[in-house]
């Protein structure tokens, strides 16, 4: 543009307009500092928005991964002590199953004294079959009642079992890992579980008959065997959902980080820019102040 | 010959001129910041011989002074019109950006507190519900997530709603403002016209007149065209809105009724000739077309794609709900509900309580009790997959806002550029004002000094001649 007049209007207007954009941008820089954000809406860089959004979404998403992971942790946990715990349990019994096949040197009464043992390790098994995490008894698939067993030993909700889903954790995008064991899979078949092979045990100590306590013995040994069977499918499972658990940490730590790029501010850099626009602010004011003084009128007579 | 006194004649006219050149110094002075004034030019001119000397008669007049042949308004009419058509784009752009601006700001993305957080909050407590299909607590967090959800996006909804009637009144008003301004127009050109005629300075009136259609201009975008007798004419989308002594009436033909709501259709206008003709017409820019755009393209296009979104999410959601059974074993139903067509602005949660959450996958065995099972919880987390299209429509809004406040930063260039070529036209500078009128004080003294040399050279003649040896 070739000036040909300038006025003092001319003169005013520009400075102003040079003032007005310093200041929108010293507020702009403030604006980014003080909420330590890049993006505030989607027009201040929509790309970066998506994908402030995108990894927003992705963030939440892992963290719920942990979460879930975290439950299946302890849900797995809860039943691994629970196995080890029947292992235990099956083994003693096991033992007193021995030592009434030498029912020979023992007499009535001793006999009778393991079989109220053997009862009683059969209490125990049911009440460590009606393990409960959170409130839902682990063995007892998707039952909503408190026990997988009655106190008879035959299944409390044998319609919960069997179900497609069972109990299944999300521990990371599509892998869905079932964390239950039901109790068939754990203490045996209805009417062929350990609590019937207990029952016989003890009703055979009683009786002292020979041939069923060797047969307790045999099957007791395949109970146990079921037992840390389940133990061993319960540490495989642990192990994948430990696997899944620090993927979905580290993701989330790397998409922290990236979200940060993108949205928030490089304070360093926001700091400078701040301080650069409020020179070039101050440097409109001081040329507003010394242009808009003088005027002929100042330089006659 | 020249008689003795002419040349007090010729320093009189000296005076008066520069009497009328410090008149005209002191109104610019005095106007240097006054909106739309433009300065004036006291335009001088020699009196002197004959204009057409006869054959046999001749002039040996050389020259009797000066006189002030009117006073000049510094104006272009080219680059008027240019202003008013850079103004008219201007106020368009700003408007629109500035009620974008807002809208985007009533989104609220990408934050903690918008559509895709509640969404995420949303899906995560499902998950939550998942872990944990007995516990009252999970299934409350649903209930009360669903409910950020469908706030969230009744939020949105009422905002965009807002604004429209926001716009709309805005239409109203501004549609009032242009009929005043017209009919002023009008009125102004009226005046010019009468005071041309009997010779009166219509400058002030032209400085009106130009103010008039230059905010008509920013109004609606109108063209003007100036008349012989100094009045000017606008049309506005090719017709005439004020011509001469007469404006038309702008009227909302259909899309706004008189008390500012919407009656479904796209807003149109009509001009109310005088003689009772009502042409349709479409303001071309300016601040009316503006509020129309927003009001009939971008408020309803967000508004479209956000219905759309919520038609989506909710009816997913509702059929994985509906293949589920609830805590009672009951078949699960519809869990939100919306009236069409405005989806977005009436998605409520229908599951009131927390029993009726159908996440189980497997039908109850015995009536009235459910099971733990928690097969539909993932579909039901699996169902809401708008967030992509959620991030596409808000990124789109952002686009467009970013466009518009970029068009409007350029516009703001050209029309500060057409503003600073008018002002060096038509500005006011202080330094000129203040030469014109030093000279104008110098040329005054000298002219007075003709005066006194021209007494003291009668007085010589008068009173000293003839007495020599006196």
């Amino acid at each position: 543009m070739t000036l040909v007049r300038m006025t003092q209007n001319m003169l005013s207007r520009q400075s102003f307009t040079g003032m007005q954009t310093a200041m929108a941008r010293v507020a702009k820089a403030q604006e980014q500092l003080t909420t330590g954000r890049l993006i505030n809406r989607p027009s201040d860089d929509p790309t970066g928005a998506t994908s402030a959004m995108r990894i927003r979404s992705s963030l939440a998403a892992q963290t719920q991964y942990v979460r879930n992971a975290d439950d299946a942790v302890g849900w797995l946990d809860q039943s691994d002590s629970a196995l080890q715990e029947a292992t235990t349990q099956v083994s003693r019994a096991r033992d007193i199953a021995l030592q009434g096949a030498n029912g020979g040197a023992l007499g009535p009464k001793a006999l009778e004294a393991l079989a109220t043992e053997v009862d009683q390790i059969r209490e125990g098994l049911i009440t460590t079959a009606n393990t409960k995490y959170l409130d839902r008894p682990i063995f007892g698939g998707i039952t909503a009642g408190g026990a997988a067993y009655k106190a008879d030993g035959t299944l409390a909700d044998p319609d919960a079992l069997g179900t497609p889903s069972g109990v299944v954790r999300t521990v990371a995008d599509g892998a869905r890992i079932r964390i239950d064991l039901e109790g068939p899979a754990v203490f045996g078949p209805e009417g062929d579980s350990v609590f019937t092979h207990l029952t016989d045990l003890s009703d055979a100590l009683r009786t002292g008959d020979s041939a069923a306590i060797q047969t307790a013995i045999s099957t007791l040994k395949a109970d146990s065997d079921r037992v840390s069977n389940a133990q061993a499918d319960i540490g495989a499972r642990t192990v994948r959902v430990e696997t899944a658990r620090s993927v979905a940490n580290d993701a989330t730590l790397t998409l922290s980080n990236a979200l940060s790029s993108v949205e928030n501010v490089d304070l360093a850099k926001a700091t400078v820019d701040l301080g650069l626009r409020e020179v070039a602010y101050q440097a409109a004011l001081g040329a507003t102040a010394r242009v808009l003084q003088p005027s002929l009128l100042d330089f006659l007579r | 010959m020249a008689g003795a006194f002419s040349s007090i004649n010729t320093a009189l006219s000296a005076l008066r001129y520069q009497q009328a050149a410090l008149d005209i110094a002191s109104t610019n002075i005095a106007n240097v910041s006054t909106d739309g004034y433009v300065r004036r030019r006291v335009v001088g001119e020699t009196v002197g011989a004959a204009a057409a000397p006869a054959v046999w008669s001749r002039s040996n007049e050389i020259g009797s002074g000066v006189q002030s042949s009117g006073v000049q308004r510094m104006v272009d009419s080219l680059l008027d019109a240019r202003v008013r058509r850079e103004h008219g784009r201007q106020s368009y752009l700003d408007l629109k950006a500035a009620a974008m601006a807002r809208v985007e700001t009533g989104i609220a993305e990408p934050s903690e507190t918008g559509v895709a957080k509640a969404i995420d909050t949303f899906q995560k407590s499902l998950d939550d519900l998942n872990n944990a299909p007995s516990s009252d607590a999970a299934r409350s967090q649903v209930l009360a997530n669903a409910n950020v959800v469908a706030d969230a996006f009744n939020i949105q909804a009422r905002n965009l709603e807002d604004e429209t009637g926001d716009q709309r009144a805005r239409v109203l008003s501004t549609v009032q403002e242009i009929n005043d301004v017209a009919k002023q127009l009008a009125d102004t050109n009226f005046t010019i016209s009468t005071s041309s005629g009997n010779g009166s300075d219509t400058a002030t009136l032209m400085d009106t007149r130009d103010q008039l259609a230059l905010r008509l201009s920013e109004l609606t975008g109108a063209t003007a065209t100036t008349r012989a007798d100094g009045g000017m004419d606008m049309t506005l989308g090719g017709v005439s809105l004020v011509s001469g002594r007469t404006s038309a009436t702008l009227q909302i033909a259909t899309g706004i009724t008189p008390t500012g709501a919407g009656d479904g259709s796209p807003v149109a206008f009509t001009l109310l000739q005088q003689d009772g003709t009502t042409p349709a017409v479409v303001p071309p820019t300016g601040e009316l077309a503006a509020s129309v755009e927003l009001i009939d393209v971008v408020l309803p296009g967000y508004a479209a794609g956000l219905n759309d979104l919520v038609k989506q999410f909710a009816d997913a959601f509702n059929d994985a709900h509906d293949d589920g059974y609830d805590a009672t074993g009951a078949v699960g139903g519809k869990f939100f509900d919306y009236t069409d067509p405005d989806r977005a602005g009436s998605l409520k949660v229908v599951v009131t309580s927390t029993s009726a959450i159908a996440v189980s996958s497997v039908a109850s065995t015995t009536p009235g009790v459910g099971n733990n099972d928690t097969g539909n919880a993932s579909k039901l987390a699996d169902s809401i997959t708008i967030q992509d299209g959620y991030q596409r429509l808000v990124n789109g809004f952002g686009s467009a806002v970013a466009s518009t406040q970029r068009l409007a930063a350029n516009q703001v260039a050209m029309t500060s550029q057409v503003d600073a070529a008018r002002e060096q036209q038509a500005g006011v500078s202080i330094d000129e004002e203040t030469v014109n009128m030093v000279m104008a004080q110098h040329s005054y003294e000298a002219a007075a000094r003709v005066m006194t040399t021209v007494d003291e050279m009668l007085d010589t003649l008068i009173n000293r001649t003839g007495i020599v040896g006196r």
